[in-house]
């Protein structure tokens, strides 16, 4: 428990009832969306940058660490207070403070619901393209520190290419303003990239300034349903390979195929190895040439059928499906490690290939789907966690996944970031001195080491 | 259930819990206190805790897990199929056998499981509500005189009149059809508040039963149906008033029973299996439940909707959460509504969404059922409607008491009594012909 005296002084900062301290809200702010937990000790619900700026220097006093939390949706532990300290739920900083149509930029607190940016932007007639699919209740703070990602990814990009600078709180309490709303900022290192991604190690953001992009005018919704899961695969290398950029390329297999249907019961091809969900937007006449040729490209690589949806609600449908993968797991296994193996997109087939034998291998359920088009997998392993043999299964599953994924050249993260539940793998990835120049940069920045401790170079368990 | 299977239960459920927080974008009093406390995956979380000891089940969780609605609609939100509305009902049930309910509950319950005496002490307070409450010029109700937290009555709060003559009293217990050659028998479980606060409802049901040409029965032996008693934990008083009814019922004759009550109807068709599990009148309450139609069914299943007469108004309509989620209703009021000549029907934007009554919980938390119905009032106002029709009476009264607090002209109608006028208008449409 943190002493009185500094829980009293958190108080006077942000109000009696933005305190928590209860043995019960501890247990509550223990989680995010991982089986992982650790306790903090208080939870402090600033309610703008000075009082964040405040609690952060209070804390930097009291050598107390600090993990930030939008709506902890995280699926890499990030959110987690693994070293105890304060929970800083930054959740009443939600005003979307901006949106300029002219310069198509958009300001806004890091509390921001992100499907609340893409409603507004939608309203000026601008796209905030990042879409992952916790949209509907993940926050922007939490977006750009773990660079989520999103079916939209393939054309448009992730978080991070939508972010053009920030104001942020370092752990000393001072506060920063990295970039610049000008697209064209080139003036010295890239701040900004740095705390994006950072996952709340670096810096408390306290405000975003993101670029948006035109409403695209037209789109198209598209389903290529396959008899065989790596015909499907195939399909997306050969639609790149090809030149064209549709906005995403999403796959399923026939587990995520028939969970959803189960869930939604919305006519899905239950009996397929897998199937594409296609979206091409744009102005009317390159929509409607792209989506014949994808159509084609699908065909060619063993597309039983291609159905193209003829209303919004059609199109809507079909997104419900993907977006209700996440949730539908629960028909399968009640627990999950939800991966997002990331490689480039050419070698796609070859993951799913291999996906497929760690499941055979492990006889263990794997969801084999994801965003396909730019390459970020997110292969689901399913177990019961009052099973230890069969989680002990899935956790070998889980540690090949990542090193297949290593080795084919990819990623660990495409977008849930690396927190605590991937970092044992993170020295593998960056190699011995990247690693070592991470711990560098991390410690240069927060000297005290209490932002989000524990986490990424400063894991403390076993190195792979 | 005992405590076994309540362990059971919860256990098979929270485990399913992904922590995703996809119920944070749809939870009512989430996203209207916006702390990680109200959401169904914190309560999940706690009951987890609680389970490997890492927390008694402390006045401190009992109190986090008050903070629901029972809107259920996490429940349908959920993908991973938690059934968070029996693992609140246990979590409930557990805290209240350990840590007891609050005097005032424990008291109102205790006077429910004596059908007559509870009838008695209404019937009273009908006589006496000027006391406590004045009467409002424009007819919408009462507001309170002082004020009574411990009774959820802020000094705000509009409730409506109670009838000095309740239904059940004023109506004998068998009304034949009007038509000659009658149709069948239908029972109509009333509840409590069409009972005492809105008999104009009930008589709107008889009427449109009797106008298509069913005779009436109305169980006088019947009492509560025991939401309010189990939704608050208290399992015991629950399952004496579920008994109770299902044996009034029983020892009727009839071929539907029907509700105008959502949360009567799913009490009825879902609830009374849970809670009567071990009792030797469980399969009578199966029996029970699958005659249970709510009104608007009945009238679409049951009724000529080509008799229905002119109704000249512009209404929107507002899902009670027992009604859309409890008991899968919600086409059939749109569809009645919409076959009504001369109304006009606009929908209102999340038409679905809790409005914020859910019984107890408004009048412990009054000022926060007070705001998540502030939404539910934006979206109905937007639809620039005279009514917003619904089929709760819990609703309505919440609805009303926000739209006096607004000064809003906007008047709360239950659809059953404006299928009411609407026959009506019908009867009299075929006499002028």
């Amino acid at each position: 428990m943190l002493k009185p005296e500094v829980l009293n002084k958190l108080r006077a900062v942000v109000g009696n009832s933005h305190v928590l301290s209860e043995p019960e809200d501890m247990i509550v702010y223990s989680n995010d969306a991982t089986i992982l937990s650790a306790k903090p000790e208080a939870v402090v619900q600033p309610a703008n940058r000075d009082e964040v700026a405040a609690v952060v220097k209070l804390a930097a006093r009291y050598n107390i660490p600090v993990t930030c939390r939008g709506a902890a949706t995280c699926l890499s532990g990030g959110t987690i207070p693994l070293k105890g300290g304060i929970v800083l739920e930054l959740t009443r900083l939600n005003q979307i403070l901006k949106i300029d149509k002219v310069n198509k930029i958009a300001v806004v607190q890091p509390g921001v619901i992100t499907f609340d940016l893409i409603t507004a932007a939608g309203n000026a007639g601008l796209l905030y393209p990042p879409d992952p699919s916790s949209m509907k209740e993940s926050t922007l703070g939490g977006n750009v520190a773990e660079c989520a990602g999103g079916p939209k990814g393939v054309k448009y990009g992730i978080t991070r290419d939508f972010v053009l600078g920030m104001e942020a709180v370092l752990s000393d309490g001072s506060i920063i303003q990295t970039g610049n709303a000008v697209d064209g900022d080139m003036c010295g290192p890239d701040w900004t990239m740095l705390l994006t991604g950072s996952e709340g190690t670096m810096a408390v953001i306290t405000s975003i300034t993101l670029r948006l992009v035109p409403l695209p005018a037209v789109k198209k919704t598209m389903m290529a349903v396959y008899d065989r899961l790596e015909d499907a695969a195939k399909t997306v290398s050969v639609t790149m390979a090809a030149g064209i950029i549709p906005t995403t390329l999403e796959l399923m297999d026939n587990l995520s195929i028939v969970s959803v249907e189960k869930y939604l019961k919305i006519g899905l091809p239950v009996k397929a190895g897998g199937l594409l969900l296609i979206e091409v937007d744009g102005v009317l006449s390159t929509v409607e040439e792209n989506a014949r040729r994808v159509s084609e490209i699908c065909k060619q690589c063993g597309a039983t059928e291609v159905k193209i949806a003829q209303t919004p609600q059609e199109a809507e449908d079909l997104w419900r499906a993907r977006r209700s993968i996440n949730p539908a797991f629960g028909q399968v296994a009640p627990c999950k490690f939800a991966e997002d193996a990331t490689v480039p997109r050419s070698l796609v087939p070859v993951l799913v290939e291999k996906i497929m034998s760690i499941q055979e291998k492990y006889d263990v359920p794997i969801f084999n789907m994801g965003h396909a088009g730019d390459g970020n997998m997110h292969p689901t392993i399913m177990f019961d966690k009052r099973n230890k043999e069969q989680m002990a299964r899935a956790e070998q599953a889980l540690d090949e996944v990542h090193i297949v994924t290593l080795e084919l050249g990819g990623t660990l993260s495409g977008e849930h970031g690396i927190g605590c539940a991937k970092a044992p793998y993170l020295r593998a990835e960056t190699g011995a001195t990247g690693y070592k120049i991470g711990r560098e940069i991390k410690q240069a920045v927060d000297p005290l080491g209490i932002l989000n401790p524990g986490k990424m170079f400063f894991y403390e368990g076993k190195l792979h | 259930m005992n405590k076994q299977e309540r362990r059971q239960l919860i256990e098979q459920e929270i485990v399913k819990c992904s922590r995703c927080g996809n119920c944070r974008s749809i939870c009512p009093v989430f996203l209207a206190e916006n702390n990680e406390n109200t959401t169904p995956r914190s309560k999940a979380r706690l009951l987890e805790a609680v389970l490997e000891n890492d927390i008694e089940l402390t006045a401190g969780v009992q109190q986090r897990f008050e903070k629901c609605l029972f809107c259920k609609a996490c429940l349908t939100h959920c993908g991973s199929g938690v059934a968070t509305d029996k693992v609140i009902l246990a979590a409930r049930t557990a805290a209240a056998e350990r840590n007891g309910i609050s005097p005032m509950k424990k008291l109102a319950f205790t006077g429910l499981r004596y059908r007559k005496l509870f009838d008695l002490c209404l019937r009273a307070g009908a006589l006496f509500q000027h006391v406590i409450f004045k009467k409002l010029p424009d007819g919408r109700g009462r507001a309170p005189r002082i004020l009574l937290p411990g009774a959820g009555l802020n000094q705000r709060r509009i409730m409506p009149d109670m009838t000095v003559s309740p239904l059940r009293t004023r109506l004998p217990e068998f009304i034949p059809a009007k038509k000659a050659d009658s149709q069948g028998t239908v029972l109509f479980f009333t509840g409590c508040m069409l009972n005492y606060f809105y008999p104009q409802t009930g008589d709107a049901v008889v009427n449109i039963l009797t106008a298509n040409g069913w005779n009436v029965v109305i169980p006088a032996e019947q009492c509560c149906c025991g939401t309010p008693a189990f939704t608050s934990g208290d399992e015991a008083t629950g399952r004496v008033l579920a008994e109770q009814n299902v044996q009034a019922i029983g020892s009727k004759k009839y071929d539907h029973i029907v509700t105008a009550c959502a949360s009567c109807g799913a009490a009825l068709k879902e609830e009374y299996a849970h809670i009567l599990g071990d009792s030797p009148l469980l399969a009578a309450s199966q029996n029970v439940a699958g005659k249970v139609l709510d009104i608007t069914q009945f009238v679409l299943q049951h009724c000529d909707l080509t008799k229905l007469g002119k109704v000249p108004l512009k209404v929107t309509y507002h899902d009670p959460c027992h009604l859309v989620r409890g008991m899968q209703v919600s086409a059939e009021p749109r569809q009645i509504l919409q076959s009504i000549p001369g109304l006009e029907y606009v929908e209102m934007k999340d038409a679905s969404r809790c409005c914020g009554a859910g019984g107890s919980f408004s009048a412990v938390y009054y000022e926060l059922s007070r705001h998540i119905n502030d939404k539910k009032l934006d979206n109905a106002a937007n639809t620039g409607t005279d009514y917003c029709i619904t089929g709760c009476s819990s609703c309505r009264m919440h609805i009303t008491d926000g739209l006096t607090q607004r000064h809003s002209p906007m008047k709360v109608l239950h659809t059953a009594e404006i299928i009411s006028m609407a026959y009506e208008a019908g009867g009299k449409e075929g006499e002028t012909c």
